[in-house]
């Protein structure tokens, strides 16, 4: 049995959290359903589960790098290429406290950022699938993998909860 | 009992809400994104007349007036014994408050999900990154010998060379590089559905160039919620980030023995200065760009309304940290200080301090309380480009003009910018605006998709006999 993929494209959002519950209904899991939008919608208006997101990890974990890149230039390297100035510590403290933060802050910034790209796979030019009218149009689409000989009920059941128009979509290159 | 009415009944028509706010007047997204793919392509004869006329002047200030000066040596510029920092420096100070703008205006009000910065947080983030590269000049036009930068550069090396990281110059180099890096990511992340809203919308080098920019983006659920989860760590990182830039720039100068910069509370009076400046050249960027790229649907008056009762507050700060910060050296006494004082009242750079506190001060206290200044065009054009105007006098007194008062009166001196140091800054300013028309027309300036979003989250609703705007927690 061999599967195809369907876009259900809804001009509105109310149908598209009811759809998504007739296609559980149908026998169609979580991971074979996505909706596609130009809009965010949060998981809770469309009825989706909470989606754990380890971005908060990636970035602190960017942060902790940071610190110890600015502890490094701060107390490593003065270690390793001495600059001594008149009455003053090797290493003090309260100076050290600014690069510190600069270099965390900034570990923060920059792993946040790759871990963006490295969650949502960017980039990825390659075939997709994807409705134009989905950005030019501010169509909601519910992308979803059913089983061949279903695709006609599948269809009419898009239908009945509101979709505008149902495809067979081609994976295009982004 | 008798029941009487005290005041005279006056009738109350409510305006149609729909006109003045921009969320509660959607219109169709094909619409949406007609308007402002129309707008980034709008480039008539004046637009092109403006960018040559913009590509000369850089051509003369940054290759020619900086050319000359590396070629001939620092003594063209005019900073002599006592006054070493000159105009480079207030232009660095200067353009690095500007860049406050994209982080008050979009990283703030986002935390604070203060609504009417949907349509112009994208034009302020530009705002902080094309000011952060002006200002990134300035270091190296200082430096004189400028192909000597890479001495910043901490790596392993034979001339036994190592930056001091405990210095002032060197925290301002990291923070202006993290800041850098921050806003310009800040910038890009929300404009990536913009530009794949654009890869779907146009053809030829501008589809290939925003499909490659989109990174294949489509919509979908988990592409959204990493980016709303990065955008709102950016939003939270970038804040301390935008505090410590001008803070450690305030730094240069309160970490010398310098009467007048010697003070702890310079870095609050720089950042607020910065973010008074920064928010002004928010508001004549926009009412400028509203009106050259006719942008009359997305940026209304109810946006101006809100920018300028920002400039009033932020002016209500400054001077509260202007005046602390005066009347300290005042009452100290210090001779040196009273010299910096009397400079200001009555010595040579006098015309310009009393300027400054038009411009910062009377000027907007007199005219931005009132709603109709707020909403005119040139009412708050000419406020906040004289804020703008004002806060660059209030760099060059503290750079320049307390640099001509030392302790000791043989140490005393005198300052005037050369022509090369006036090219070299008509050339940054010039780089600024280049950057930033020439920008506006490649990316959407507006966050069509935070438009959208906002628009779906606002209704109207009924109290009693009103309508009433409504907001719907999306987010």
């Amino acid at each position: 049995m061999s599967d195809t993929v369907l876009l259900a494209l809804f001009d509105d959002v109310e149908p598209v959290a009811d759809t998504l519950d007739s296609l559980r209904r149908e026998g169609i899991s979580e991971n074979d359903m996505v909706v596609v939008s130009g809009v965010p919608y949060p998981a809770r208006v469309l009825g989706r589960p909470m989606v754990w997101e380890r971005l908060p990890l990636i970035a602190i974990s960017g942060a902790f790098v940071g610190f110890l890149v600015g502890v490094f230039l701060n107390a490593g390297t003065p270690l390793l290429y001495p600059v001594h100035v008149g009455g003053q510590p090797l290493i003090p403290l309260p100076p050290s406290l600014v690069i510190t933060y600069e270099f965390t802050m900034m570990g923060l910034i920059v792993s946040t950022f790759l871990g963006v790209l490295w969650e949502s796979t960017f980039p990825s030019y390659g075939p997709k699938y994807y409705e134009r009218r989905i950005s030019s149009e501010g169509d909601i689409g519910i992308l979803f993998r059913c089983p061949q000989e279903r695709v006609a009920e599948f269809e009419t059941l898009m239908r009945e909860n509101g979709a505008e128009d149902v495809v067979e979509p081609e994976a295009k290159t982004l | 009992m008798s029941v009487k009415a005290t005041t005279t009944p006056v009738l109350v028509v409510q305006e149609d809400p729909r006109e003045e706010h921009l969320l509660l007047d959607p219109r169709p997204t094909k619409e949406l994104n007609g308007m402002i793919l129309e707008a980034m392509q709008r480039t008539g004869k004046g637009f092109w007349l403006a960018v040559i006329i913009l590509g000369a002047l850089i051509l003369v200030g940054l290759v020619g007036a900086w050319g000359y000066q590396i070629l001939t040596g620092m003594g063209v510029a005019g900073i002599r014994r006592p006054v070493y920092w000159g105009v480079y420096i207030a232009n660095f100070v200067f353009w690095i408050g500007i860049s406050h703008s994209g982080t008050f205006v979009s990283a703030i009000l986002r935390v604070f999900k203060a609504e009417f910065r949907r349509p112009i947080t994208r034009g302020s983030e530009m705002m902080t990154s094309f000011a952060l590269i002006v200002a990134g000049m300035y270091p190296l036009i200082h430096l004189g010998r400028t192909w000597r930068f890479y001495w910043m550069v901490p790596y392993p090396n034979q001339r036994h060379l190592w930056p001091n990281f405990h210095s002032p110059l060197m925290w301002d180099m990291m923070a202006i590089f993290t800041y850098l890096i921050g806003s310009t990511l800040y910038l890009y992340l929300p404009l990536i559905p913009d530009l794949a809203m654009a890869r779907d919308n146009t053809t030829g080098w501008r589809q290939k160039l925003y499909r490659i920019l989109a990174l294949g983006w489509r919509g979908t659920e988990a592409e959204w919620h990493h980016l709303k989860t990065a955008i709102n760590i950016f939003a939270f990182a970038i804040i301390p980030v935008m505090f410590s830039v001008h803070t450690i720039v305030s730094w240069d100068f309160g970490m010398t023995m310098k009467t007048g910069w010697h003070s702890s509370i310079f870095g609050p009076y720089f950042v607020v200065g910065a973010i008074f400046s920064g928010v002004s050249a928010v508001a004549t960027v926009l009412l400028i760009v509203r009106r050259t790229m006719k942008l009359d649907y997305f940026l209304r008056p109810e946006h101006f309304d809100a920018i300028g009762k920002l400039v009033l507050v932020f002016s209500f700060a400054w001077t509260y940290f202007f005046f602390a910060d005066y009347l300290t050296e005042w009452y100290g006494g210090e001779a040196v200080g009273k010299e910096l004082l009397t400079l200001q009242a009555h010595g040579p750079v006098a015309p310009l301090w009393y300027a400054m506190l038009i411009t910062n001060i009377v000027i907007p206290w007199l005219t931005l309380w009132n709603r109709k200044v707020r909403r005119s065009f040139w009412g708050l054009l000419l406020v906040t480009l004289g804020v703008n105007v004002g806060m660059y006098i209030e760099r060059y007194i503290i750079v320049t003009g307390f640099l001509t008062r030392n302790r000791l009166p043989f140490d005393w001196g005198a300052y005037n910018p050369t022509w090369v140091e006036l090219l070299i800054s008509i050339g940054s300013l010039s780089t600024f605006i280049f950057l930033y028309a020439v920008v506006s027309r490649l990316i959407p300036l507006v966050p069509i998709w935070e438009v959208r979003e906002g628009q779906i989250a606002h209704t109207l609703r009924r109290v009693g006999r009103a309508l009433v705007p409504s907001v719907a927690e999306l987010e």
